[in-house]
């Protein structure tokens, strides 16, 4: 026979204290088997009162310890049973087991849902505003340049072309001279230079990577060179004294590549970074290193072609120069103009960065304004 | 550069209208930049005889004018001018016509629309049928002590259309090589080109006297004595000038291409410079000293005064036009005071010359005087336009200042054009374009720019290339040529086959960059871009990590800005500042990005990492403070990315130099070290320097070398180590140190001579305070030891740990802390 031994707490030793006191039922010799039966009946119909829903978990406890307790009265009808004949133990045991049993399951019922309800209650008590920020380490921003030159990037590396570095820091062969400007020529004038003294110079177009890197390699090639370039302009809406730019070039026998790929290549970067309806064109224009020489300009991402402020009307924007490589560019880096040709292009990426934006200040991207750069994503393609 | 359509119009007749004229000019690379559509400032006025004039009976300053409109009619009219006088052709104001610029230019409208009408006033007694206008009143110019007086025109015609007031502006941007387009006849070349019409090259009669008549007495004898930098140079003396204001048609198309009218000598050399392209000068030639012209180098001259009264500064090698007493002009660049033409001229001698590009741009260049010849000419006149000019010129001075020719053109020709042939290989032009163009119409196209074309045979064209193309060289540039007039458009767009170069390289320091960023991200700091030019001041707090001299600017936008930054951590206190003066509390920022300094005369660029973390850093959010960034966050970014580089290579860590890092704090800065090199520095700013900055938070910092850490190549997995399955046993030591001694220094010497079984250890605590001895602190490490193949016993465990106490108590003379 197994009796509930519950820990002895100060509320079961109370209620052990009120169960002694309480009336107990008396069994004698002469007492029958039906008195006692009823006896235990009535133990049990008075605890499932008490047990009744609703009870909290004093009023169980004391119904454990009055009725299961080491000195219940069910532990008291047991103890008695030396007394009954032993016919009738059987019948007693029974039953005394049989209300035991059932008593047990009411009380494990009664406290685990009470158990449910202090746990309900404590968790509704530890509820959070959890409309207040969590604990965090903000995320940084990626800039939009560098968005930008990624993009641009990526697409040129689907389309073949390898990415190499090259030096801000250069001499007139290699941003002039090599690039088919001549001394004192005017093209000159179109890039207003900062010199460092000794022969030295701020490249002024990341072009200066063709010939670094044609000097040093031999066709076929397809590069695209990222960069920072420098040009004597105060930093305004419009200009900036160091921008970036990303020059591309592509050489191979004559013939492999032509003007006509130069459209292709292009084309497909605009549409890539424009979205699928860019309409494209290239307009002649001029550049010391290409002949032929266009520049080439998308509809405007404003008016969609149609004509506004911000394309002065025309309904295109200019995005890049190009052209097929000038002859005396590939004589400088020791190239056979009769057996090599190729074409070149740069683009402006803060130009470009600006038009996708749809902002029109060219200070945003150098000041560093907080408020400006976060609201750019934490590292993927905006408008990828 | 602005060029009235009208004029334009004059050398090519077209039907296209503006927008088509445009459109198809920009593609072919003249680019149109602004179309401006002028109106004349008036409506209603014609041109009239002035047939009577007598005196207002009731006014002395007043005359009554009889005014012949032809077909319009005859009016009386009241006229306060001074100039007014019977057989003058003047601007007559009908009744009803309007003025925006008023009566007496003095009304003002903005639009002709709102103008009142004239009407007929009665002015003394006297009534009159509209006004003569003087220039003012029709918005031509200021001039307004008399009326206009026109040179002819028919009567009763519209005098805006007779003056050609109606007309629309180009304002276009000519490329460096397409100085030819500098020019009215040039873009109407280029229209003829373009749209396949004739091009009516403008007839110009021979203007020189024949022969050496020398009847007119004006000698002059020219000589070359510098060929190789001006190989032609004519001239044309005029007697009989009278120096006055152009014509109203002449000034209103100077004025409408962006010159402002002078004289009507001035006027006419700027005109024909205009029209023609070819720079022209006019001498007056009473100033000629000996009546010579030598075109020399300025040699021992070393000072000209110009004809804006400034003293010129001449090196030997400048070309100038001098006289028997020396130089009286700059070559194409600027005339002299001595010999400018002025009111009381009459004789003049007019320069029309060949300079070579490069000499004039040097010169004006240096002497930072920028002219429309000199524009002209650096970008390549014509070569042999010099007499066509002069004749030009002579025609409308004998027509508007009453000049005549005073003896023939003297053309000295000291070095002969070469004739510029180019063959042409047309299979060469179609790999070239990826187009294939019909022989005919390469002959047709570049014959319309004027260049003449013969068979080379077997599938060339031998082209001589106009003598006013002088970018017209190679093979290329005839390509171009005939791309651009044929339309871009009809090249196809294909894409290439990718080069047959092997397999793509992989980048690795656009990779190692994508790597550095996202874990900058990550860690809190947002990608800033600042500029690479910084105050010379700033070099001198922030001298960064690699060892040399700030690279200098020698020609900078500012002093703030003139010299190259040799650290990226003036622009990230930069944009700290600018942010803090926004109201932003924290500032959490990096930049990738170079920094340059200059070593016996070579400037090192090297790419840079670096920092600025200031305010909360970790945000509390609900019941926890926030975490500020301080020294160990800062470390901890860094500690983060060298874990990122798999170790490779390693980072370690020491107390910094101050006077490697004066802006750093002494106590709270660390170099970090890169295979025993300077890689690199983590710190706060020092005090002072915050103070400076007005931060009142503590403000932390990094550079590092990217450049170094690229050298260490990628990095690549290494070997992988399995995780053992069995438990690990911990054991802790606190050790009594010197306060000075590193932390590191205790671990790595425990490392250094382990028990087999210790897995790792670590610093979880330093203490100091009243509860030890002065001058010592207490580092508590937690010790892991493990086995791979079974599980430790206490004896084991115990045994180990002892040991690694014994080893660092006896190796480093520290004590356990009781």
């Amino acid at each position: 026979m197994v009796f509930y031994v519950g820990k002895v707490t100060a509320a079961t030793n109370s209620a052990i204290t009120r169960a002694k006191t309480a009336e107990r039922p008396r069994l004698n010799n002469s007492q029958d088997r039906t008195q006692m039966i009823e006896q235990l009946e009535a133990i049990r119909e008075r605890a499932l009162a008490e047990l009744a829903d609703g009870a909290d978990d004093r009023q169980i406890e004391a119904v454990r310890v009055r009725v299961l307790g080491r000195a219940g009265e069910l532990t008291d009808i047991m103890r008695r049973m030396r007394d009954v004949p032993h016919a009738e133990r059987p019948l007693i045991g029974q039953t005394v087991n049989r209300i035991k049993t059932e008593l047990e399951a009411r009380i494990e019922e009664m406290s685990a849902r009470i158990r449910e309800a202090n746990l309900e209650r404590s968790l509704a008590e530890s509820r959070l505003d959890v409309t207040i920020p969590g604990a965090r380490i903000p995320r940084g921003r990626l800039h939009p340049i560098t968005q930008t030159i990624e993009r641009m990037l990526e697409i040129f590396t689907a389309m073949g072309f390898e990415v190499a570095a090259t030096r801000d820091v250069e001499d007139d062969f290699h941003n002039f001279a090599a690039l088919n400007f001549p001394p004192d020529h005017p093209a000159r004038d179109m890039q207003d230079t900062f010199f460092l003294g000794g022969g030295l110079l701020l490249r002024t177009h990341t072009s200066n990577g063709q010939i670094r890197v044609m000097e040093q390699r031999e066709p076929p090639l397809a590069v695209v060179c990222p960069g920072n370039c420098f040009r004597r302009d105060e930093l305004s809406v419009r200009a900036s004294p160091m921008f970036t730019q990303i020059e591309g070039f592509m050489v191979d026998k004559i013939g492999r590549v032509t003007m006509a790929h130069l459209k292709g290549v292009l084309s497909e970067f605009a549409r890539a970074l424009f979205g699928p309806s860019t309409a494209v064109r290239f307009r002649a224009s001029f550049f010391p290193f290409t002949e032929p020489s266009a520049e080439v300009d998308i509809s405007c991402l404003l008016c969609g072609g149609r004509g506004c402020r911000v394309c002065k009307q025309s309904g295109w924007t200019e995005i890049l120069g190009s052209g097929m490589i000038h002859p005396n560019v590939l004589r400088a880096v020791g190239y056979d103009p009769a057996e090599y040709q190729g074409f070149a292009f740069g683009l402006g990426v803060e130009r470009t960065a600006l038009l996708r934006l749809g902002v029109d200040d060219m200070r945003l991207f150098f000041e560093n304004d907080l408020r400006f750069l976060g609201q750019f994503q934490a590292s993927s393609e905006r408008f990828a | 550069m602005k060029l009235p359509l009208g004029w334009i119009r004059e050398f090519v007749s077209l039907d296209a209208d503006i927008d088509e004229i445009c459109a198809r000019l920009t593609l072919a690379g003249i680019e149109v930049e602004n179309i401006e559509r002028v109106k004349p400032a008036f409506d209603g006025v014609v041109v009239a005889h002035v047939t009577a004039v007598e005196r207002h009976p009731n006014a002395d300053r007043l005359s009554l004018c009889q005014v012949d409109a032809g077909p319009a009619g005859q009016f009386s009219v009241v006229c306060g001018a001074p100039n007014v006088r019977a057989g003058i052709t003047a601007a007559y104001a009908r009744v009803g016509a309007r003025l925006t610029a008023g009566v007496h230019g003095q009304g003002g409208t903005a639009a002709i629309e709102q103008a009142p009408p004239l009407t007929a006033a009665v002015i003394r007694g006297i009534k009159s049928d509209g006004m003569l206008c003087s220039e003012r009143e029709l918005g031509l110019s200021d001039e307004h002590k008399g009326i206009l007086e026109l040179d002819g025109g028919t009567l009763g015609a519209d005098l805006a259309a007779t003056l050609g007031l109606d007309d629309t502006v180009l304002d276009i941007a000519i490329t460096p090589n397409r100085g030819d387009c500098l020019s009215v006849i040039g873009v109407a070349r280029e229209l003829s080109a373009l749209f396949d019409v004739r091009l009516n090259e403008p007839r110009i009669a021979s203007a020189g006297l024949r022969g050496g008549a020398a009847v007119a007495g004006l000698p002059i004898e020219i000589s070359i004595d510098a060929p190789d930098l001006c190989p032609r140079y004519a001239a044309l003396a005029m007697a009989g000038v009278k120096i006055g204001p152009s014509p109203i048609i002449l000034r209103r198309r100077l004025e409408l291409a962006g010159m402002r009218p002078i004289s009507n000598v001035v006027d006419a050399t700027n005109y024909v410079m205009l029209e023609l392209g070819q720079p022209l000068h006019a001498f007056d030639h009473d100033k000629i000293g000996g009546g010579r012209i030598i075109v020399r180098r300025a040699g021992s001259d070393r000072t000209m005064v110009t004809l804006d009264g400034v003293t010129r500064e001449l090196t030997p090698d400048d070309l100038v036009i001098a006289d028997a007493n020396g130089p009286v002009a700059i070559a194409g660049v600027m005339g002299g005071q001595g010999s400018e033409v002025s009111e009381s001229t009459s004789s003049i001698l007019l320069e029309s010359a060949y300079f070579e590009p490069m000499t004039v741009a040097r010169t004006a260049r240096r002497l930072g005087l920028r002219s429309e010849a000199g524009y002209r000419f650096e970008r390549g006149i014509d070569r042999a336009g010099q007499v066509r000019a002069l004749n030009r010129i002579a025609k409308i001075i004998t027509e508007f200042a009453g000049g005549r020719a005073a003896g023939p053109i003297i053309d000295v020709e000291a070095r002969p054009a070469e004739k510029r042939m180019i063959t042409l290989d047309l299979a060469a032009m179609t790999s070239l374009l990826g187009v294939e163009i019909a022989p005919l119409e390469v002959r047709r196209r570049l014959r319309a720019l004027g260049a003449e074309t013969s068979s080379g045979g077997r599938g060339r064209l031998i082209v001589t290339a106009p003598t006013f193309r002088p970018d017209l060289n190679e093979p290329a540039d005839l390509a171009e040529e005939v791309a651009r007039l044929k339309g871009l458009a009809e090249v196809p767009a294909e894409l290439p086959m990718r080069p047959a170069a092997g397999p793509l390289k992989p980048d690795p320091s656009r990779q190692f960059a994508r790597a550095t960023r996202e874990l900058m991200l990550g860690s809190g700091l947002t990608e800033i871009k600042t500029l690479a030019f910084i105050a010379p001041a700033e070099n001198e707090r922030y001298a960064g990590i690699a060892a040399g001299d700030p690279a200098r600017v020698s020609n900078p936008l500012s002093a703030e800005l003139s010299e190259m930054r040799c650290s990226l951590i003036p622009g990230l206190l930069g944009a700290l500042r600018f942010n803090l003066n926004r109201e932003a509390t924290a500032f959490h920022a990096f930049e990738i990005g170079r920094a340059y300094v200059s070593r016996e005369g070579i400037v090192v660029e090297g790419e840079r990492l670096a920092a600025v973390s200031y305010g909360d850093y970790v945000l509390g959010g609900i019941g926890r403070p926030s975490l500020a960034a301080d020294f160990g966050t800062a470390k901890g970014i860094i500690e983060n990315y060298f874990a990122s580089l798999g170790g490779k290579p390693a980072a370690e860590y020491e107390a910094a130099d101050p006077a490697a890092v004066p802006y750093l704090h002494p106590s709270r800065s660390a170099r970090i070290m890169i295979g025993g090199a300077t890689g690199g520095y983590v710190g706060e700013l020092h005090p002072r320097e915050a103070a400076r900055l007005e931060l009142d938070r503590s403000c932390n910092l990094f550079e590092l070398d990217l450049t170094m850490l690229l050298a260490y190549g990628p990095t690549l997995p290494g070997p992988i180590e399995l995780p053992s399955r069995f438990p690990a046993v911990r054991r802790d030591v606190a050790l009594l140190v010197d306060s000075a001694l590193p932390a590191a220094m205790l671990v790595g010497s425990i490392k250094e001579d382990a028990p087999l079984l210790l897995e790792s250890v670590r610093v979880f605590d330093v203490y100091e305070g009243e509860s030890l001895p002065a001058g010592k602190k207490s580092v508590a490490l937690a010790c892991l030891y493990r086995a791979a193949e079974r599980t430790l016993t206490d004896e084991e465990v115990n045994r180990a740990h002892a040991e690694l106490v014994d080893k660092v108590r006896v190796r480093l003379g520290v004590e356990l802390r009781q």
